[in-house]
């Protein structure tokens, strides 16, 4: 009985060891964004993203893809491509202009609460001698408009081996390599893995009034990112 | 001891089955359809039909909140529907789109309002 018990015990330790040691520093929503919980903020304008990869179709693709996930999220987002269409009509047509806007001129015009700005970092295909790799880099950042503080940032990070995983040797396995990486390549969406990037970003948000969750999440963990610590 | 053990083990059955088995699927907060992969689409290719294809699936979206946990269309459609109508010159449907956006999300109601007005002043400048 004793035996059993002390054996139980163990394996509770152990768990816990596993589940607590050796694995990337944690911190919760609460104490990583604290100011989401203080400001509450109900509305995002989704402003286009800043591209800083080699891809010059990037932006335009990467675009379709944030308002979905921060609605769902349980805030108003406003509509992206009309606010890009209207930023251009009233003379804005560069994003590093955009960027670079006082905050509260987006509440002024269009009285959102906050903006969201995206920085694709990295959006490419490297080639290896018999392999690709497709990476997918975003770094995204919540300001209020009307404190201009930071109330939220998070990168995320899809890396996608497209080689096919053949291990196999000889010669026959190097070929059947090759036209792998070819036909994965070829069929490489990005726009798919920019959704994965995104889903991993927006986990770490705090959900907004929409949401069922709202004001509760804040015990919810996730991967730190916060450098130096 | 051993009935304990027992009880421990239903018990825990019991709250997996809940947790995961048999409950139905929770319902989505609003309806996209294929508004993602159409707005998508209408950049990768730019042509009237691939417009045509998101004007669609807004509309779908817009027509489809039945099967959501918010029964609300999701926000910024009607705002999207509102602006397109505007492009293709057809002001009063645009207005009444924006009025949409605002009576459901009050958090447009400043942008609506200037959507609104801009349409407004334009018309009177057609009228002169």
């Amino acid at each position: 009985m004793i035996n059993s018990k002390f054996i139980t015990y163990l394996v509770v330790a152990v768990f816990i060891l596993f589940l607590t040691g050796c694995g990337p520093a944690m911190t919760t929503k609460g104490a990583e964004f604290p100011k989401m919980y203080e400001q509450q903020p109900r509305s995002i304008l989704i402003l286009p993203p800043m591209n800083e990869s080699t891809d010059a179709e990037a932006k335009d693709y990467y675009m379709t893809t944030t308002e979905m996930p921060f609605a769902l999220m349980g805030y108003y987002t406003f509509p992206t491509e009309m606010v890009s269409d209207i930023m251009k009509q009233e003379g804005v047509y560069d994003t590093e202009t955009l960027y670079n806007m006082p905050l509260d001129k987006f509440y002024d015009y269009f009285g959102a609460d906050t903006v969201l700005f995206t920085r694709i970092k990295k959006w490419d295909l490297s080639y290896m001698v018999l392999a690709a790799k497709l990476t997918i880099q975003i770094e995204a950042k919540i300001m209020s408009t009307k404190t201009s503080e930071e109330l939220w940032t998070y990168v995320g990070t899809v890396v996608v081996d497209l080689s096919g995983g053949n291990s196999g040797g000889g010669i026959g396995g190097l070929i059947a390599s090759a036209i792998a990486t070819a036909v994965n390549s070829a069929a490489a969406d990005y726009v798919q893995h920019a959704h994965t990037a995104n889903r991993r970003i927006i986990s770490t948000l705090p959900v907004g009034p929409y949401h069922e969750w709202y004001m509760k999440d804040q015990s919810l963990k996730f991967i730190d990112q916060t450098p130096g610590k | 001891m051993r009935k304990n053990i027992i009880i421990g083990f239903c018990t825990a059955g019991a709250i997996a089955l809940t947790m995961s088995g048999c409950g139905a699927q929770p319902k989505p907060l609003y309806t996209y359809g294929n508004y993602s992969e159409n707005y998508y689409n209408s950049k990768k290719n730019i042509s009237p039909e691939s417009a045509l294809e998101l004007q669609k699936s807004i509309e779908f979206a817009i027509e489809n909140t039945e099967n959501t946990s918010s029964g609300r269309v999701a926000p910024g459609m009607y705002a999207n529907l509102g602006y397109i109508y505007l492009k293709g010159g057809k002001t009063d449907k645009a207005m009444e789109s924006f009025t949409k956006e605002k009576s459901i999300y009050p958090e447009s109601a400043h942008f609506m309002d200037r959507m609104i007005k801009k349409i407004e002043v334009a018309q009177g400048e057609i009228d002169d």
